[in-house]
């Protein structure tokens, strides 16, 4: 575990008779971003509270940043950006005036603190809303606001809880941009969503939590040597029906989209479509179907629906 | 880390409050609608006291009354209006402050602002001291609207410097106290409702509730005893019908009330403390004096500290300046006694004081971060 990273064991915190986490175990290494998966009511959120230094949990060993979020929360705070889920704002304030509050709030020079509002509002694509208050955004541009917020003290740690929800299309694939930004910058990135599709092409890593529990730790490159749904589409449905039955490939029902067929492995996938083009089948599509995050969610969370 | 507080911090969060305060509620109109109802509210007074003083002093011209009054009494009337206004001033002042704070920490929460705040670098002590300080400093403004009016009574004459600047003190005093109130009960209420009636119900508690309380304790003090009465002897009646009324000395089973076992449940007032903090006027021993509200609370509050006399004296209602009995002027003696007393209002204000911290630390510790036991019904964000 690098220093600059995350390294969380057993907690447990309960409110009241709620177990909200029962035992959780997350690493998240510095240089990478790591998913955070689960369902609703799965302790996402809470386990980000905790690492944000806002809770404490009742068991267990945390570490952000190499220091205690209980005991040394200073410390933490100071190298961490949390980006909450319900986000709010000072409505009356501008964009520029909730930014410099942050910067006073950590305490930054002035001369050094508006040149990271220029480039943190340029950063998120909100430099012509600078100078307009807070409550007339809508709420993918106050989601960009607070990213903006959480990054003003370059963080070793960054934490985002939903960032992508109420973003728009263009916004998401910044979003994207910014975050895989942050993880070659060298700092642990953990984001939380269950827009699982958008984290397949962010994160390197994922966490997946199931009531309160750490339920598989999984490298998205490791995802790929798995068995998944690929979906492949010809411009000529009967060659492409042909081909398969000869090769002695099952496949499923037919759509507009294609046909879907099981595939072991990238390598395998790789040579199905090769064996299909030297067929002569006129392929136009051929990709998974469904994210590779999704697929092994659905796996691990199906008995527990 | 909870308890550091330096002045970049708790003005950080002062600034931010007020910038959000000054921008989102129409304050210039706040401001207009209270420095009008006190014109109105002072005008009224003036009028209804000159003529309840039976003077024609609203004749000719705004401000000639004085001149046609005599100056005792045109000071009489004076210090009468200042504690009007003054009384009204702190009223009103404890009804529009709560209004500043009660809903500053638990409004905060339910708007997901509070815990951007806390994962910051601020400690719990410099948001809970900041909040303070932007309510307060509201709080002033109010109160220097509402100065021109109280500084109108007090050029009505019959009021010292002194008199002025203490009130005026402590004035901001209690609204500094009863803001911080409002910001204990919005930390430990979740509902922004239920804190808001809860700084009312103590502000209740405090500025009418006690002198009830007071008045309801006072058949426990009473007590059956029996003490030296001294009572009048007309002439005619045991005495020759020629000879001079005397005083004779007695002993009698009377009931009395011992107000000076609890005299002290007044002293936390704010209007206890407001009237008996104005230095008392000069002119002490004329007739007259004492008949303004300030000067009234002032006076009853150390003779419930005094409690009963040691000598029921009787004579002393038939005259004033000569005794039949020649001795010494009880009423006089007693006067003296009175106020020879030390100040109620320091026990009283710091009683306060004491209140508003305990509150304010109370908030400080519901900010700490991070959170062991979360209240019920407590989202944090």
């Amino acid at each position: 575990m690098s220093e600059g990273g995350i390294s969380a064991r057993g907690v447990r915190r309960a409110f009241g008779n709620v177990v909200a986490l029962q035992h959780i175990d997350l690493d998240a290494p510095a240089g990478a971003v790591t998913a955070l998966v689960g369902p609703n009511g799965s302790g996402k959120t809470t386990l980000l509270l905790v690492l944000a230094t806002l809770l404490a949990p009742d068991a267990g060993h945390v570490r952000v940043a190499g220091f205690d979020p209980v005991r040394q929360a200073r410390a933490v705070r100071a190298r961490t950006g949390w980006m909450p889920d319900v986000f709010g704002t000072w409505g009356t304030l501008t964009c520029r005036e909730v930014l410099r509050v942050v910067t006073d709030t950590h305490r930054m020079p002035r001369a050094r603190a508006e040149a990271r509002i220029d480039d943190l509002l340029g950063l998120v694509h909100l430099d012509d809303l600078a100078d307009r208050p807070t409550q007339v955004l809508s709420r993918g541009q106050k989601q960009r606001l607070g990213l903006a917020r959480a990054l003003v003290h370059d963080p070793q740690v960054v934490l985002l809880d939903e960032p992508a929800s109420g973003l728009d299309p263009r916004s998401r694939v910044e979003l994207r941009g910014i975050v895989r930004d942050l993880a070659t910058a060298g700092k642990a990135v953990v984001v939380s969503s269950h827009v699982l599709s958008e984290l397949d092409e962010m994160a390197d890593r994922a966490v997946i939590v199931a009531e309160g529990c750490t339920i598989a730790v999984e490298t998205l490159d490791e995802v790929a040597e798995r068995p998944r749904t690929w979906r492949v589409r010809a411009l000529d449905e009967q060659s492409l029906v042909a081909a398969l039955d000869a090769r002695g490939i099952p496949y499923g029902e037919g759509d507009r989209y294609g046909r879907e067929i099981e595939i072991a492995s990238d390598v395998e996938a790789a040579e199905v479509l090769n064996a299909l083009v030297s067929d002569g089948v006129p392929v136009v599509a051929f990709h998974p179907a469904g994210g590779v995050l999704e697929r092994t969610y659905l796996a691990l969370t199906e008995d527990r629906r | 880390m909870t308890w550091r507080l330096s002045v970049r911090g708790v003005r950080t969060v002062a600034g931010l409050e007020l910038r959000q305060r000054v921008r989102s509620t129409r304050w210039i109109a706040v401001l207009t609608i209270w420095a009008v109802l006190l014109g109105l509210l002072t005008t009224l007074i003036r009028v209804a006291v000159h003529l309840a003083a039976d003077i024609d002093a609203i004749a000719p011209g705004v401000g000639g009354g004085e001149a046609a009054a005599g100056d005792n009494v045109g000071d009489q009337i004076g210090r009468l209006m200042f504690g009007l206004i003054a009384f009204l001033v702190l009223s009103l002042g404890t009804l529009v402050a709560p209004a500043l704070s009660a809903t500053s920490i638990n409004g905060d929460r339910t708007a997901g602002i509070l815990a951007p705040l806390q994962t910051t670098l601020l400690s719990a002590a410099e948001i809970a001291v900041g909040k303070l300080v932007a309510a307060w400093t509201t709080a002033l403004a109010l109160l220097l609207t509402a100065s021109p009016f109280i500084l109108w009574t007090y050029l009505e004459g019959g009021t010292s410097p002194l008199r002025l600047l203490v009130t005026l003190g402590v004035l901001a005093l209690t609204l500094l106290v009863v803001c911080a109130i409002g910001l204990g009960w919005s930390s430990v209420a979740s509902r922004t409702s239920s804190s808001t009636v809860l700084t009312y119900l103590t502000i209740a508690v405090l500025g009418p509730g006690l002198p009830i309380l007071f008045a309801l304790c006072l058949p426990t003090v009473q007590q059956e005893e029996t003490v030296r009465v001294r009572q009048l002897v007309p002439a005619g009646l045991y005495l020759p019908a020629d000879s001079a009324p005397r005083c004779v000395e007695s002993r009698e089973q009377l009931s009395r009330t011992h107000t000076e076992r609890i005299w002290w449940v007044l002293a936390p007032s704010p209007y206890v403390v407001v009237a008996d903090a104005a230095p008392r006027p000069g002119d002490e021993d004329t007739a007259l004096s004492g008949w303004d509200p300030l000067t009234l609370i002032r006076d009853g509050v150390r003779e419930a500290r005094l409690g009963p006399a040691e000598v029921e004296d009787r004579c002393g209602d038939v005259a004033t300046t000569t005794r039949p009995d020649g001795g010494e002027d009880t009423a006089r003696e007693r006067r003296e006694e009175r106020n020879a007393l030390s100040a109620v209002w320091p026990y009283g204000l710091a009683a306060n004081l004491l209140l508003g911290l305990g509150f304010t630390v109370t908030a400080i510790t519901r900010l700490r971060a991070p959170i062991r036991r979360l209240p019920r019904g407590v989202r944090i964000g």
